[in-house]
Order: C-alpha cells, then sequence, then structure tokens
C-alpha cells in the first residue's frame, strides 16, 4: 500500500448557511506536493484550516497517518504539532525576536531546553536565509523576511506535513520569488506539503499534483502539465486564462 | 457686599484635610488591586469557551456598568449586611465597593486588549500544537499587557477622584474631612475650594504620566 500522510474523506464545512465545502476527498502521499488553485470563494482555504481543525469540519473524516483529526477524543495539541501551517498574513508574534519566534513551538509545546532550541533555530534561520536577523524583531523584516521565519517556525516542529495557505499574497512582487525557493527546497528535500496558491509557475515547476477546487468540490485535478495545458474541464481552463491575463 | 475670603480657617485645619488623604490613597490603591485581580478572573470567564460561564461574567459587568457608583457605596453599606449578615465598617464597605466595580471595568479592559490580538495570533499558536493555556499565557497575554495600560491610568484617574464617594457613608477621607469642617468652620467655600485643589494637585500629574503612557503605546502600534 501507499505511503497515504494526509487523507480526507467527504468534508463539508458550511458557515450558517453558506455550504464552503461541498464533500471533499483526497490522498496526499509522503513526499508529495499537491497545489491547490481556484477563485476566492472555491474553498481552498477553508480546506487547508479543517486539516487541523482551526476550523471545525461539519461532515467527514480527517486522518493524519493513522490518527483520525476529527475524531473527538483525538488530542488536538498533540496532533497539530505534526501539521506545520503558514499563513496569508505571517502571524509571526510581534513581541518576540525571529529566533524567539521560532523557539516557540519547541519550548512551550515540546519542552525542549532553550539550549537545544536555540541551536535548532538558528539553524532553521539559516536555512531560510536569515541567519543575520536572529535577534530582530517582526516589526523590522520584510515581508518577504517574515515569512521566512514563518516557515522556519513550522519547521521548528518536524512536521509530517506542512499547509501553505496563499503565503505570497500578501507580498510585494519582488519578495515572492525568496519564499518561493525557500518552498522549493523543502520540496526537493521531500516535506509532504498542501499549498494553495495563485503562483501558477510554482505549480508548473515544483507540483506533483494540481487540484482544482470550484464551489466547495475538486472540479478536476492532475499532473501540472496536464491541468496547466489541456485542462479536461471548461471551468478550469477559463479560470487558468484569466489568470494569464490579470499577470499581464 | 463683597464676600470675605478667609482662609486662614483651612490652614488651621489643614491637619484634618491631610489625614483625609491617606485614606482616599489607601483605598484606592487597595480597591485598584482588588479590581484588579477579580477582574482578571471575570475578563477569563467572559472568553471561556463555556455559554453559562460567559453569561454570569457578562451579567456581572453590565450590573456593575449600568448602575450608579454611588448606589452601589450605599447598597454594600445598607443592603449587603441584612442580606448577607455580615456588616463591614464604612471603609471596608467602600473598598467592598470600589473593588467590585473596578472589577467589572478592568475585565472590559483586559478583554478588549485580549481579543485586539488579532485571531491570526491564535491561529498561529494553535497550529503549532500550544493548548488554549498556553496561547493565553505565551501569545496574547503579553501583547495585550501594552494596549492596557493607558485604558488602566484613564480608569485609576476616575477611581481616584470617585472614591470622594464614600464619604457618603461616612469614610473618614479626604471628601468627608471637607464636608465636615465646612459644617463645623461655617466656611464651605475656603474649605471646598481648597478640597478641589488637593484633589488637582494629586491627580494633574498622574494625569500627565497618564497622558504619556497613551502617547508611547499608541506610537509604538
Amino acid at each position: 500500500m501507499a505511503d497515504v500522510v494526509v487523507r480526507v474523506e467527504d468534508l463539508h464545512k458550511s458557515f450558517d448557511a453558506l455550504e464552503v465545502l461541498k464533500g471533499v476527498s483526497m490522498e496526499v502521499q509522503r513526499g508529495e506536493v499537491v497545489v491547490i488553485i481556484g477563485a476566492s470563494g472555491s474553498g481552498k482555504s477553508t480546506f487547508l484550516k479543517c486539516l487541523n481543525r482551526l476550523e471545525e469540519p461539519n461532515r467527514g473524516r480527517i486522518f493524519l497517518e493513522d490518527v483520525e483529526i476529527t475524531d473527538p477524543k483525538t488530542d488536538l495539541p498533540k496532533v497539530r504539532r505534526n501539521i506545520g501551517m503558514i499563513f496569508q498574513q505571517f502571524n509571526l508574534f510581534p513581541h518576540m525576536s525571529a529566533i524567539q519566534n521560532v523557539m516557540e513551538g519547541p519550548r512551550t509545546v515540546l519542552k525542549m531546553s532553550g539550549e537545544r532550541a536555540r541551536e535548532h533555530a538558528a539553524q532553521l534561520l539559516d536555512k531560510v536565509g536569515l541567519s543575520d536577523k536572529l535577534e530582530v524583531k517582526p516589526g523590522q523584516l520584510s515581508g518577504g523576511q517574515q515569512q521566512r521565519v514563518a516557515i522556519a517556525r513550522a519547521l521548528a516542529m518536524e512536521p509530517k506535513v506542512m499547509l501553505f495557505d496563499e503565503v505570497t499574497s500578501a507580498l510585494d512582487p519582488e519578495l515572492v520569488g525568496e519564499v518561493l525557493s525557500v518552498m522549493k527546497q523543502l520540496a526537493d528535500e521531500g516535506m509532504t506539503m498542501l499549498v494553495v496558491t495563485h503562483e501558477m509557475q510554482f505549480g508548473e515547476r515544483v507540483a506533483d499534483r494540481v487540484v482544482m477546487f470550484d464551489e466547495g468540490v475538486i472540479l478536476e485535478e492532475g499532473p501540472p502539465d496536464k491541468i496547466f495545458q489541456r485542462a479536461d474541464n471548461e471551468r478550469t481552463r477559463r479560470f487558468l486564462n484569466q489568470l494569464h491575463w490579470e499577470g499581464d | 457686599m463683597q464676600y470675605q475670603w478667609r482662609f486662614d480657617v483651612v490652614w488651621e485645619n489643614f491637619p484634618i484635610m491631610l489625614s483625609g488623604i491617606g485614606l482616599t490613597i489607601a483605598l484606592s490603591i487597595l480597591s485598584m488591586l482588588a479590581g484588579a485581580i477579580l477582574g482578571m478572573v471575570i475578563a477569563l470567564a467572559r472568553l471561556s469557551p463555556w455559554t453559562w460561564l460567559r453569561g454570569l461574567a457578562y451579567c456581572y459587568t453590565e450590573l456593575f456598568r449600568t448602575t450608579p457608583l454611588l448606589v452601589q457605596i450605599v447598597w454594600v453599606f445598607y443592603v449587603l449586611p441584612l442580606v448577607t449578615g455580615i456588616a463591614f465598617s464604612p471603609f471596608y464597605s467602600g473598598l467592598v465597593a470600589f473593588g467590585l466595580n473596578i472589577a467589572a471595568f478592568m475585565a472590559e479592559i483586559y478583554r478588549a486588549g485580549i481579543t485586539s490580538v488579532g485571531r491570526g495570533q491564535t491561529e498561529a499558536s494553535l497550529a503549532l500544537g500550544m493548548t488554549n493555556a498556553q496561547v493565553m499565557r505565551r501569545i496574547l497575554i503579553p501583547q495585550a499587557v501594552t494596549r492596557m495600560i493607558p485604558p488602566i491610568g484613564t480608569m485609576w484617574i476616575s477611581l481616584f477622584k470617585d472614591t470622594s464617594l464614600v464619604s457618603a457613608i461616612g469614610v473618614t477621607e479626604l471628601m468627608y474631612q471637607a464636608r465636615f469642617l465646612a459644617v463645623d468652620t461655617y466656611r464651605p467655600v475656603e474649605i471646598f475650594t481648597i478640597c478641589a485643589l488637593i484633589y488637582f494637585v494629586i491627580t494633574f500629574p498622574q494625569s500627565i504620566g497618564v497622558n504619556w503612557l497613551y502617547h508611547k503605546y499608541r506610537t509604538r502600534e
């Protein structure tokens, strides 16, 4: 049997009367990079937030390896350690320096010693190219730098899967590249990743599979060249065309 | 005929007025401490996941925010002993009333401070695997504290002046002494003028301090 890290079965989520997810199922293999595309409001961000139950699904089941995340008896904080999440707005802790941000999870959640956590955090910040910014507060960093700290913060928990929720959407265009190249590096190292993004080039180059969300369901999925060059579905093609126009 | 100001009666009785200031300051500080601690409990109740506890805390804060402070003071002094059988001295009645009242306002300040920290901070912390208590202690409260300082300062100034209300139940603080002396000397004009001046002299520097705090923490955002 294939090595499945994340399994989602028939996921439903509504906000009051608005049905955002209408039965989404997905399996993600270890080391796979799944890029999720779709118009705003298609449910892709909600889908990611359901995976670690930052949003509570109404129906359906989610598994991380053999642990059912949606089981009410599951120790939620304990499962979440294994699921790294990066947000559009970075959400760094503004009262802590870069290295403290990265140390916070290991220190508070894993009860790691300060010395070990600091050493590990310094390595991770070096990995994302910020070894000269260890003691700098997020307010003094550019958006791209903040997002790289956020990636290091998630990596510090040594997650089994990482969720990227439109992580470059709030960045100035010239800062997008530095974040994407860190993400590409992670993908090359074999990290399992679910990436919600509008960066189609990233999808083309890095994704193993592209999933098109539309109105709360998976409209179509496949390898990137298939989806980007010869999508079966008319709506997918129209969505991708529209993006091209916007990019020009 | 012009009014003949006679400030000498004030200076003759100045020690009595000064003795009242001590109680005013003591009542203010103790009320603030009690309110700060009880307010924290109420704020946590209002932010708790349990509806019934949130409701209880909500009723508490609204009860104290929508009734006059003077009524609360008088109620604690005259009615509470009848209801509970516990009678406090005037000073402790004042302290109980103020402590309960300040707690309601402090709870709102705490709550506003904590909820003003964006939802994203909570999400990022939970995603790391923190428990709700850890999120509160490590992430929300440290950020909320700086935002709470200016409104707490403002409330402290109000509290300091409002302690004059306990003269109504016979606490011998500054205002009580002034009222006593006004009757005793037939010189209410001078006495109350100096009384106001004393409040001003003590409060004004604090007010400047609070403005400074406002400025400091506003520009830091």
